[in-house]
C-alpha cells in the first residue's frame, strides 16, 4: 500500500502515538455475550466515550497541538467544529498553555459548547453551514495569527485518529473487520491506514447516517459528493471529506454502511442498557451498523 | 487482623479469584481530571457496571455456583434478590447447566427482571418485604431440594465478592481509601478483607442511603439494626446486615457515610455527562458520598489522596432514570 501519497503513513501514525502517549488515556474494550447474539459476530467495543474530553478527538487534537514549534504554537490554534474537536483542541491547547479559539455552530449541544469553555477555549458562534463556519474561522486567524487546525481533513489529525487502531489491534488481534463512523472522514481515514498497515487482511467499514449519506453516495459515484445540507440525529456526523481524507476512504475502506435515526437510536438504548456506556448518537452508528440489514446482507 | 474469625479471609478470596477467572471480566478502572478537580481528590472507579450481567454480583454468583459438588448442583439454587443477585445467580446456573429459582419482590425493577428471564432464571413473585422474601424462597427450597445461595450473608458470596479488591489493588496500587457502596454488607466485607490483607493501611468506607441507613445505625449502636421500611431511589441498597457480614462491618470498615437520594441522583449525572457510564442509582453512591460535605468536612478523610470508589452496577430502568434526573 502506497501511503506516501495520502499524506499520512504507518510511520506518522506510530510517530504521533508516542507523541500524544502521555496525555491520553489507552481506552478500554468492552464485550457483551448479550450483544454478540443479538448480532452473531463476536463484537469488541473500542470505548472512545473514555478519551480524554469524552471522544476519540483527543488523540488527533493532541498530536496538531504538541507537534507545533514554539513560535507557531504562542498565537495559538483555531478551529470550527460542531462540538468534539472544539473541545478536545481546547483541552490539548489547555495542556500546552496556549490560547485556543473555537468556532462553533449556533445549533451545537450545550453540553459541547459547555465543554470548550470548561478547557478555556474562546468561543466564536456561526450559522450552522459549512461556509459560515469556514468563514468565520479565517477571519479570527486573521485576527489572531493563530493556526489552523481542521477537524479532520489535516494529516497531524487523521494521524492522531489512526493511533486508536494501533491500540485496538493491539488489545484484540483477532480483530478481522472495523466499523468505523465517518463524518469529514478524519477517524477512518486514520484507522484505516493504520489498521491495513498492521493486517493487510483486516476489513475496514464505514458507519453514516441515511440523513448525512454524502461519504457513501461519494464512495458509490467515485468522486467526492457533499451535501447542502443533512438530517440526522448523529450530530457529530454532519461534516463532509476533504481532499486529503476522500482519496484514503476511495481506496482503503472496504464499504459504507448507511442506518436511520431510529436504528441509531435503538443502537444507543442497546449501549446503555447493556453496555452500560453514555454513548451519544454519532458514537453508537457503528452498532446500529452491525445490526442492520444492510450490513446482514453484505458478503462481509 | 486476624481473619478466622471472619466469614471469609485472604485464602478463600484467592481461590474464588481463581475459581471464577474464566467466567468474569476483568473490569476497567477509569479516571476523570474533572471529577478529580471537583472532589479535590484522585479518584479512581472501578467500573463493574461493565461485569456480566451488569454488576459486581457476579463474581459471588459463580463462586458460589462452581464450587457446589454435582450432586448439590443437579437439584439447582434458590435465592431471593431484588434484582442484581437474582440476575447474577441465573446466569451463573445458565453457565454451569443447573436450574435457578429465582424469589424476586414486586417492587423490584423492570430491567433486574428482564436480566433474570433472559439468564432463563425461574421467577417467584413475593411481597417487597425482608420477611416475605425470605419465606417464600424458604417455601422454595423445601420444594426443590435447591440450594439456597444468599445474596450476601454467605462466606462463598463474600468471598466472590473480595475478588474485587485484589483486581483493584492490582490495577491501582496507590490506593490509599476504598468507597464501596452498602447493603447487606457483601461487597463491603469481602472487598474490605481482601483489601487490608493486601495493604493494611488502606482505609474502607460505606455509602449509604440516609433513607436506609441501617448499617450506620448499626455502627453508631455497635449492633445489628433493621429498618421496618426503607425510601430511597437506590433500589439495590434496601437491604440489611446479615450475622455473617456484620462483624466484618463492625470491625474492619472504618466509617460509613450517609447521602440524600438527591445526591445520588446528582452523582448519577457526573457518572453519565462526564465519565460517560451507564450508571445505577446504587452505583453511583460511592461519588456521592466523596463529594459530600460530610466527607470533605471530616478531617479523618484529610489524608486521603487516591480514593478508590466502585461503580456496583449498571441496571436502571431508563424511564425512571429520565424521571430522577429531570426532577
Amino acid at each position: 500500500m502506497a501511503c506516501k501519497k495520502y499524506g499520512v503513513s504507518i510511520d506518522t501514525i506510530q510517530k504521533a502515538q508516542i507523541l500524544i502517549k502521555e496525555y491520553i488515556n489507552l481506552t478500554p474494550v468492552i464485550h457483551s455475550t448479550t450483544l454478540n447474539s443479538l448480532s452473531r459476530k463476536t463484537l469488541f467495543f473500542k470505548s472512545e466515550c473514555f478519551q480524554k474530553s469524552g471522544a476519540f478527538k483527543f488523540r488527533g487534537a493532541a498530536n496538531a497541538v504538541f507537534s507545533l514549534q514554539e513560535e507557531q504554537a504562542a498565537k495559538g490554534v483555531v478551529t470550527h467544529s460542531s462540538g468534539n474537536h472544539a473541545a478536545a483542541l481546547s483541552l490539548a491547547a489547555q495542556l500546552r498553555g496556549i490560547p485556543s479559539y473555537v468556532v462553533i455552530p449556533n445549533t451545537a449541544p450545550k453540553c459541547k459548547v459547555a465543554n470548550v469553555k470548561r478547557y478555556g477555549g474562546i468561543v466564536r458562534f456561526s450559522e450552522p453551514t459549512m461556509q459560515s463556519r469556514e468563514e468565520t474561522a479565517i477571519r479570527v486567524l486573521q485576527e489572531t495569527g493563530a493556526v489552523l487546525v481542521p477537524s479532520s481533513n489535516d494529516v497531524r489529525i487523521i494521524s492522531g485518529q489512526g493511533t486508536l487502531s494501533l491500540e485496538f489491534l493491539d488489545q484484540a488481534p483477532e480483530l478481522d473487520t472495523l466499523i468505523v463512523p465517518i463524518s469529514g472522514g478524519g477517524l477512518l481515514s486514520g484507522v484505516a491506514i493504520g489498521a491495513k498497515s498492521k493486517n493487510p487482511a483486516i476489513r475496514v467499514l464505514g458507519a453514516e447516517p441515511k440523513g448525512a449519506d454524502d461519504a457513501a453516495q461519494s464512495k458509490a459515484c467515485g468522486r467526492l459528493v457533499s451535501l447542502s445540507h443533512t438530517n440526522t440525529i448523529a450530530d457529530g456526523l454532519r461534516a463532509s471529506m476533504g481532499d486529503i481524507t476522500w482519496p484514503i476512504v476511495r481506496d482503503l475502506v472496504d464499504d459504507i454502511i448507511t442506518v436511520n435515526d431510529e436504528e441509531i437510536l435503538q443502537a444507543m438504548r442497546y449501549s446503555y442498557e447493556i453496555l452500560k456506556v453514555a454513548v451519544e448518537p454519532s458514537a453508537a452508528i457503528g452498532l446500529a451498523a452491525v445490526l442492520s440489514d444492510n450490513f446482514k446482507k453484505h458478503p462481509c | 487482623m486476624e481473619d478466622k474469625k471472619y466469614a471469609a479471609d485472604i485464602d478463600s478470596i484467592t481461590k474464588a479469584h481463581a475459581l471464577i477467572k474464566p467466567y468474569v471480566h476483568i473490569t476497567p478502572v477509569l479516571s476523570s481530571e474533572t471529577l478529580n478537580s471537583i472532589a479535590g481528590k484522585s479518584l479512581f472507579f472501578k467500573c463493574e457496571c461493565f461485569q456480566k450481567g451488569g454488576a459486581f454480583k457476579f463474581r459471588g454468583a459463580s463462586n458460589a455456583i462452581f464450587s457446589l459438588d454435582e450432586e448439590q448442583a443437579a437439584k439447582g439454587v434458590v435465592t431471593h434478590s431484588s434484582g442484581n443477585h437474582a440476575a447474577a445467580l441465573a446466569l451463573a446456573a445458565k453457565l454451569r447447566g443447573i436450574p435457578a429459582y429465582i424469589v424476586i419482590p414486586k417492587n423490584a425493577p423492570k430491567c433486574k427482571v428482564e436480566n433474570v428471564k433472559c439468564y432463563g432464571g425461574q421467577i417467584i413473585w413475593s411481597e417487597a418485604t425482608m420477611q416475605s422474601r425470605e419465606e417464600t424462597a424458604n417455601k422454595v427450597l423445601h420444594e426443590t431440594g435447591a440450594v439456597l445461595v444468599h445474596p450476601y450473608n454467605d462466606s462463598r458470596i463474600i468471598s466472590g465478592q473480595g475478588t474485587l479488591s485484589l483486581e483493584f489493588l492490582d490495577q491501582v496500587p496507590q490506593l490509599d481509601t476504598l468507597i464501596v457502596p452498602i447493603s447487606g454488607g457483601g461487597l463491603i466485607s469481602g472487598v474490605t478483607i481482601g483489601a487490608k490483607s493486601m495493604n493494611p493501611a488502606i482505609r474502607v468506607l460505606a455509602a449509604e442511603p440516609k433513607g436506609a441507613d441501617d448499617a450506620a445505625q448499626s455502627k453508631a449502636s455497635g449492633r445489628i439494626i433493621t429498618l421496618p421500611q426503607t425510601d430511597t431511589i437506590a433500589d439495590g441498597l434496601r437491604a440489611s446486615l446479615g450475622d455473617l457480614t456484620w462483624p466484618v462491618v463492625r470491625d474492619l470498615v472504618d466509617d460509613i457515610i450517609t447521602v440524600d437520594d438527591k445526591e445520588i441522583v446528582e452523582a448519577m449525572r457526573y457518572c453519565y455527562e462526564v465519565l460517560k457510564v451507564a450508571i445505577e442509582p446504587s452505583g453511583a453512591i460511592g461519588l456521592a458520598a466523596v463529594l459530600s460535605d460530610k466527607f470533605k468536612r471530616n478531617p479523618a478523610w484529610k489524608d486521603s489522596r487516591n480514593i478508590g470508589i466502585v461503580l456496583s452496577g449498571g441496571n436502571v430502568d431508563l424511564g425512571v432514570l429520565w424521571e430522577s434526573l429531570n426532577n
